[in-house]
């Protein structure tokens, strides 16, 4: 099951695995039709998934784990365990039932996720996107485990974004796109890369949605070398990123979801550390310095949690329009409450934000008004430099259309732009030039006059 | 039925809830009073009588809020930031022993000074055994709410060894006790029963109410609370937060403990504590872990306490007095819900 984040994947086998309930259509297993009002049903038909964020117990042991819910009332642990450790062997699977899941490591209790559809007797298994949080190793050893599977006579659907990996691991493909099949049941050792991507990404952009550019492209002004960044996992999520951004320039990054923008706009904001490797602003070199700072030397940062990151949920529109400034508000160490209104109320009209009141948690603010808020409070210090992550997304046409219309016009105003976004429509029409990301690395740089999206799809499936 | 959230809270709704829920329970209360033979008319007006019908009551509601406004405030300025500090109680009680250490030097000192010198005893030793749970929590993110809980056993725990073995006085006729205070060490008085801690308790919960209402550092305090994420995405630094924070909540439930010790008793005993410290949590509960309301909260919480001991001169058992009390403050949380919700019949 192939297709680009946001295509209806894991929507679509949530319907399967009893999850959601569809509006329409139906679910068939072995040509009876079946209706799932819960996962307990799919699982008794014989569907079992592996969700991405596992459902584990992390203080239960991987045997408790396993049996979870389908245990006889009285449960001898080390009968369980020999069973478990018996079904584990028949599958090649290496794992210690008597271990705690909290021990484990991501491959580990993925294993554990597997074990327990197997034990419900999962004839169709759904693995959505699995090998996301497993290291090449572990990824070689979950392929050995699905055609062990496989040759036991049972289905698995098995949710990507990777190419290389789909061709790897399936026999067959199926393509989303917007929650739409556009190819059914192709045969993938027919179909190359370059196809499949083209059906994951669509057909050409519109050129004429191409900004006109009405400014020079000044000189560097941001530039970041040899980035690395290692998660909790030590795997490297940012793998040697070098960039550069000059004033007035557009500089896109397109990518799969999850691999490394995220970590890459932490670290040059400097919410998560740099292994290795250099963040510099105009001359300044801030590979060290607090967020604090960074903002300071002209570095804004849109990020793409809106509300947890950007904006404080439980504080109002006042409160939040103020996260950048309240020490220039403030007079000796109180905060001079009218001049943080007049700031709020500024931002408020210069943004068009509607806002019931001033002093009204921004929860009750819709999607486009908080972005508004965010963006106008990022640019009210006239920064250098503004990354912007994900900066539309989730927001209706005229959100969209607002948000873009301001970094356009700041771009035009000598404002250096990284923007990070999925989409690619947006990427192609505002960028002057495109950086393709694919785990952890920068894979392709491309002008968006004369590249194509299935060239940039391409890169970002790692074909 | 049931509840719906709110998109924002109801405007003024906490008093409002309080209110409504102090009226329920005292309905309830008739019911309770009325069952077991007693007039509630008459045992409501003796209630209120005794905590604010006259300036003697009010000397003696005003006495008990100074512990309970104390420890609410520790409790309110930790929960301000999504810490909760449990172990006001046991920070109370290393306060109550703070004063006293520094009390076996100064028999001799003068008042002022004596005085000055054990609440800063008490600060110190509330803030030295918050300390712990607050480095644990910052560097390890080790959790707070078992650390700061478990150290109330400490604390009470050591109390009891300090009166029953080096600290015992031995004029004392073998009574796990303390020997008595130098009596420079009494707080003077204010009016009626009460004493200037009164005065020394307002003037903190004001000043620490205001200023993490309107300073630059309450309001880290506030996005810190709001979201972790968006205050290291601002610069604030949660590890120093978090331990400043959490001392400072230890060094005011300790001050307690001191004021306590040098207003309300003579000696270091075991029950030192009084309860006062887990009392502390329903009174920041109640003011919505805002440090500015703790006051008002704690002098109803307060009054409530004194008005359900006076009864018991009617005849009204401890027990039932007991549970009138709890019903009010039952009445008054639950009632705090329909600040965030609202109910929907359907």
């Amino acid at each position: 099951m192939l297709g680009e984040n946001g295509a209806g994947k894991t929507t679509l086998m949530n319907v399967l695995a009893g999850v959601y309930l569809p509006d329409e259509g139906t679910v068939s297993l072995d040509g009876v039709e079946h209706q799932f009002n819960k996962p307990a049903d799919a699982i008794a038909a014989g569907v079992g998934m592996v969700h991405q964020e596992f459902r584990l117990i992390p203080t239960f042991s991987v045997a408790e784990n396993v049996v979870l819910g389908s245990a006889p009332t009285l449960v001898a642990k080390r009968a369980i365990e020999d069973e478990v450790a018996a079904l584990a062997e028949r599958f090649g699977l290496a794992t210690e039932p008597g271990r705690q899941i909290w021990q484990l490591s991501m491959g580990e209790r993925q294993r554990v996720e597997i074990l327990k559809a197997l034990w419900r007797d999962a004839k169709v298994l759904i693995l959505d996107e699995p090998t996301a949080v497993l290291t090449p190793n572990e990824a070689a050893e979950l392929g050995r485990i699905t055609s062990a599977m496989a040759d036991d006579g049972r289905s698995i659907i098995f949710i990507s974004h990777k190419l290389d990996e789909v061709k790897e691991f399936c026999d067959e493909a199926t393509v989303l796109r917007g929650g739409k099949t556009v190819a059914g049941s192709l045969s993938v050792a027919d179909l190359d890369a370059g196809a499949m991507a083209e059906l994951m990404v669509g057909q050409a952009t519109d050129v004429s949605q191409r900004r006109s550019r009405t400014s020079e492209i000044g000189n560097q002004v941001c530039s970041v070398t040899d980035m690395m960044v290692h998660d909790l996992h030590q795997r490297a999520v940012v793998n040697g990123v070098s960039l550069t951004v000059a004033e007035g320039e557009i500089v896109g990054i397109a990518g799969v979801a999850g691999n490394g923008q995220r970590p890459l706009a932490d670290a040059i904001a400097g919410l998560v550390k740099l292994t290795s490797g250099t963040v510099t602003l105009a001359g300044t070199d801030l590979s060290t310095s607090q967020p604090s700072a960074r903002n300071a030397a002209g570095l804004a940062y849109v990020p793409e949690d809106r509300i947890g990151v950007g904006l404080a949920p439980k504080m109002n529109v006042t409160e939040n329009a103020m996260m950048r400034a309240y020490r220039k508000l403030s007079s000796g160490s109180l905060i001079d409450r009218d001049k943080a209104r007049a700031n709020g109320e500024r931002l408020v009209s210069e943004f068009n934000v509607k806002v019931g009141q001033m002093d009204s948690p921004i929860a009750a603010l819709s999607g486009g008004n908080l972005q508004r808020l965010l963006v106008g409070r990022e640019l009210d210090n006239e920064p250098k430099v503004l990354i912007a992550a994900q900066p539309t997304r989730g927001l209706d046409v005229q959100g969209v259309a607002a948000i873009q219309r301001i970094l356009l016009a700041q771009a035009a105003d000598g404002l250096g732009i990284l923007l990070i976004s999925e989409d690619l429509e947006e990427l192609f029409a505002l960028s002057d030039r495109l950086l393709v990301m694919h785990e952890g690395k920068v894979v392709a740089e491309v002008d968006p006059d004369t590249a194509t999206r299935s060239e940039v799809g391409r890169a970002m499936a790692g074909a | 039925m049931r509840l719906v959230r709110r998109e924002t809270p109801l405007k003024g709704g906490q008093v409002r809830a309080f209110a409504a829920g102090v009226v329920i329970a005292l309905v309830l209360g008739a019911i309770l009073l009325v069952s077991t033979g007693h007039n509630p008319a008459e045992v409501y007006a003796k209630m209120l009588d005794a905590s604010l019908g006259s300036p003697r009551g009010w000397s003696a509601t005003l006495t008990r809020a100074v512990p309970l406004g104390l420890a609410g405030l520790a409790v309110a300025v930790a929960g301000s930031m999504g810490l909760w500090n449990i172990g006001a109680e046991g920070q109370l009680i290393a306060g109550a022993i703070g004063a006293a250490w520094v009390a076996r030097f100064g028999g001799d000192w003068n008042g002022f000074v004596l005085i000055t010198a054990m609440l800063l005893g008490a600060v110190v030793g509330g803030a030295l055994i918050a300390l712990g749970p607050a480095l644990a929590r910052a560097r390890l993110g080790v959790n707070e709410i078992i650390t700061t809980l478990m150290l109330n056993e400490v604390a009470i725990r050591v109390v009891r060894y300090l009166v029953n073995g080096p600290w015992k006085d031995p004029e004392g006729n073998n009574f796990p006790v303390a020997p008595e205070l130098p009596p420079q060490s009494a707080l003077p008085g204010f009016f009626e029963r009460a004493n200037i801690g009164v005065l020394i308790a307002a003037a903190v919960i004001g000043a620490v109410g205001f200023y993490s209402a309107r300073s630059a550092w309450g309001y880290e305090l506030k996005i810190a609370g709001s979201s972790a994420k968006a205050a290291e995405y601002v610069g604030i630094s949660l590890k120093a937060k978090i331990l400043t924070v959490l001392v400072l909540s230890g060094a005011i439930a300790g001050l307690a403990g001191g004021i306590e010790l040098t207003g309300s008793s003579t000696r270091l005993v075991e029950g030192v504590g009084g309860g006062f410290g887990f009392a502390g949590i329903i009174v920041a509960a109640l003011a919505l872990m805002r440090p500015s309301g703790v006051a008002a909260v704690a002098v109803a919480f307060g009054a409530v306490q004194i008005g359900g001991g006076a009864i018991q001169t009617l005849g009204v058992p401890a027990s039932i007095a007991g549970i009138l009390q709890a019903l009010i403050l039952f009445g008054a949380l639950g009632a705090a819900v329909l600040t965030n919700y609202r109910v929907v019949v359907k």
